[in-house]
């Protein structure tokens, strides 16, 4: 399937204003996280918000500043990259050891692997989903059963929760071979209803109070709970968490690209654009449907799992229909079927609620407003998906 | 024994009546707008926020008239109406711009917006956070053949068969149902008969929150309180009677509904502890339902042209 691959510019020739406008960018954007992460007065935050939201109405203004963005990061892929990951790799050194910070990050990227893999299925497929935080919960109920009763270590526990995840991701995705659009949604509603009542209710998951006590993971002797050192620099324990959800991170990302540029892709597109249209091309959908729930199970077991280790505890209310919803709208608010639109989307959600706190009681209502303002301000979500471009390379 | 099964049956038929109210009103919007309206469970839930501080304002500025059922009537009229306003406000405030979004955005778009609605009742009603006991303004009850038959549940059962057989009458009868009809068979095609979809679609939404409203004012008066959120498992359980019997189906709403609340009473009547259990039961009989009737029960099953 090489004719199918999503190539950058013809030719990638040497820019230097797209250099900088990269390079930029990232700067810029590490910057503002990093000053949304740290901040505490609550003017500056909706100030954030407000230059946040008129970039926005900018960019729908004026669509040649980003096409002239996007054509940026196309010519300069590599460079991006390693920066990018120099940046991922040397974030935690500015938080100045605020270990509230390091918590929201290892969150917010937890959340962009849960938003990856239904991304999948919502970008991709256009299959809805609403039982994303079910597997979340599968995945770090069944790592935290086998860490407490078996005393399976977290990278054992790790592979066996993502595949329970999965088994479950494919007996929800049955289903989906006969019902589809608002009646499917429904299925995933009940079956995200059904799994958090069974949490909440049995008596081995620990019923409403949840499971306490999930051991801290180790690797080559050094725990996850005790601080970090890299070259003389001491960082909280947290950033054994951040660096591990990064990874994941980084590893989602990958398995998403390289999804997306496949076969499989390219199928969830056909079937996005047209379910008989796509069965005439003699794609097996059925099987592509529950493949798709199947994945978006996988990823999502892995993102359980590391939550249940970090936080050592558990209950059914991290794992509620609101859960699902929020992932959901990450992807949305995000862009459907836009690698960095979806962590983009997962971040701001992520962290919109943490920072709107100075609100208290109110942040609920500011986060509810502010997802329906930024809805209706850039309807196809903050990076809107893009078309495939086919050609060679 | 049979005084009990009797008391059951009769749970059942009311809170099946209940859930009707609320399932009616998904259906008949996803009929008309194509997409699905996933606040409107909140938007009926605000209905009885709305007619306890009726009651309060009147307690305090008129003590003398307070506690007369026509005063208690006076304010459910009221309650009611607003809320229908409170559809038609939305609608042009939010749902309106999603009219032509993709659906999952539309649904995405009104979730939040129930969250809005539910933090809204939360901090503008006094001590929005805490239950608050809800008057079932009929108490007394009747006897008949032997068993006690509160007064309340036959009012409601009574309510909702008038306030579904007036949609009925609305959506058959006459002008204003014609027009709602015509343009959820087919946008384009009325507005070429001069049936302006906006309009339509404002008059729909208040139907639509008002029959709500009835159906969230008897839930309050059943459980005899009410709660901010409330409305998370009420407007599930109402979109899933409705989805059950078929999105755009009336009749498949009521049988929805009286289906739910069937396995619900029978659940919480039977099975040990099944008062925790009973969502499990709801939304396991819903997978079953749609697996086996993929577009519902009475839905109209989509046939594909190219």
């Amino acid at each position: 399937m090489s004719t199918v691959a999503k190539t950058g510019a013809p030719a990638a020739s040497f820019s230097l204003t797209s250099l900088l406008i990269v390079v930029a960018c990232e700067l810029i954007g590490a910057a503002a996280l990093r000053e949304f992460l740290l901040v505490d007065d609550w003017r500056v935050i909706v100030g954030l918000l407000v230059v946040f939201a008129i970039i926005l109405v900018a960019m729908q203004r004026f669509p040649a500043v980003e096409h002239r963005i996007e054509d940026a990061f196309d010519t300069q892929k590599p460079a991006a990259m390693v920066l990018a990951i120099i940046i991922v790799l040397g974030f935690p050194f500015t938080l100045e050891g605020n270990t509230y910070a390091f918590h929201l990050c290892v969150i917010a990227q937890l959340y962009a692997v849960l938003a990856l893999a239904l991304n999948f299925q919502l970008g991709s497929a256009n299959i809805p989903n609403f039982a994303s935080g079910a597997s979340y919960g599968i995945g770090a109920y069944v790592s935290a059963l086998l860490a407490l009763n078996v005393g399976l270590s977290f990278w054992l526990a790790l592979p066996a929760a993502a595949i329970a995840a999965t088994v479950a991701g494919f007996l929800l995705g049955l289903p989906s071979m006969r019902t589809r659009d608002s009646y499917l949604a429904l299925v995933t509603i009940a079956f995200g209803v059904v799994v958090n009542q069974l949490l909440n209710n049995l008596d081995f998951t620990g019923g409403p109070n949840g499971l306490v006590g999930i051991p801290v993971p180790e690797l080559f002797g050094h725990s996850f709970s005790s601080p970090l050192v890299i070259f003389g620099v001491s960082l909280p324990s947290q950033a054994n968490f951040y660096y591990l959800s990064a990874l994941l991170v980084a590893i989602s990302i990958l398995f998403a690209g390289r999804l997306h540029n496949s076969r499989v892709g390219l199928a969830w597109n056909a079937l996005r654009a047209d379910e008989l249209a796509a069965r005439c091309q003699g794609i097996n959908t059925t099987w592509y449907k529950v493949l798709a729930f199947a994945v978006d199970a996988f990823l999502a077991g892995f993102a359980g799992t590391i939550y249940a280790f970090y936080v050592g505890f558990i209950s059914p209310d991290n794992f509620t229909f609101l859960t699902s919803v929020t992932i959901m709208t990450m992807v949305i608010a995000g862009g459907m079927d836009n690698i960095l639109g979806v962590i983009v989307g997962a971040f701001l959600l992520t962290l919109l609620p943490e920072k709107l706190r100075v609100f208290s009681d109110y942040r609920i209502l500011f986060f509810g407003v502010t997802v329906i303002a930024f809805l209706m301000i850039r309807p196809q979500g903050i990076f809107p998906q893009r078309l495939r471009r086919y050609g060679e390379r | 024994m049979a005084d009990l099964l009797l008391q059951q049956l009769l749970n059942w038929v009311v809170l099946g009546s209940i859930y009707a109210l609320i399932a009616v009103g998904f259906s008949l919007l996803f009929g008309v707008l194509n997409i699905i309206h996933f606040s409107h469970g909140d938007v009926s839930l605000v209905a009885p926020f709305l007619a306890l501080g009726a009651i309060q304002a009147l307690a305090s500025s008129f003590p003398a008239a307070s506690g007369s059922l026509a005063v208690l009537l006076l304010c459910l009229l009221l309650s009611i109406l607003l809320t229908g306003l409170l559809g038609v406000v939305l609608e042009f405030l939010v749902i309106r711009r999603f009219r032509n979004a993709p659906v999952m955005m539309a649904l995405v778009a009104t979730v939040a917006l129930g969250i809005v609605l539910r933090e809204l009742v939360r901090h503008l009603f006094p001590n929005g956070s805490n239950p608050h006991s809800f008057p079932r303004f009929v108490g007394g009850h009747i006897e008949l053949a032997g068993v006690t038959i509160p007064l309340f549940s036959l009012v409601a059962v009574v309510c909702a068969v008038l306030a579904v057989a007036g949609l009925f009458f609305i959506l058959n009868k006459t002008r204003l149902g014609l027009q709602i009809r015509a343009v959820s068979q087919d946008r384009d095609a009325a507005r070429l008969m001069s049936i302006s979809p906006t309009r339509i679609f404002r008059a729909t939404f208040f139907v639509a929150s008002a029959i709500g409203a009835v159906g969230g004012v008897f839930f309050a008066g059943y459980a005899n309180l009410v709660r901010f959120d409330f409305s998370i498992d009420v407007g599930l359980i109402g979109f899933s009677a409705a989805v059950v019997g078929g999105l755009g189906s009336m009749p498949g709403a009521i049988i929805g509904s009286l289906l739910i609340a069937g396995l619900d009473t029978f659940v919480q009547a039977v099975v040990p502890n099944g008062a925790s259990y009973r969502l499990v039961f709801i939304f396991l009989l819903v997978i079953a339902v749609l697996v086996f009737k993929p577009s519902g029960l009475f839905g109209r099953t989509v046939v594909e042209k190219v």
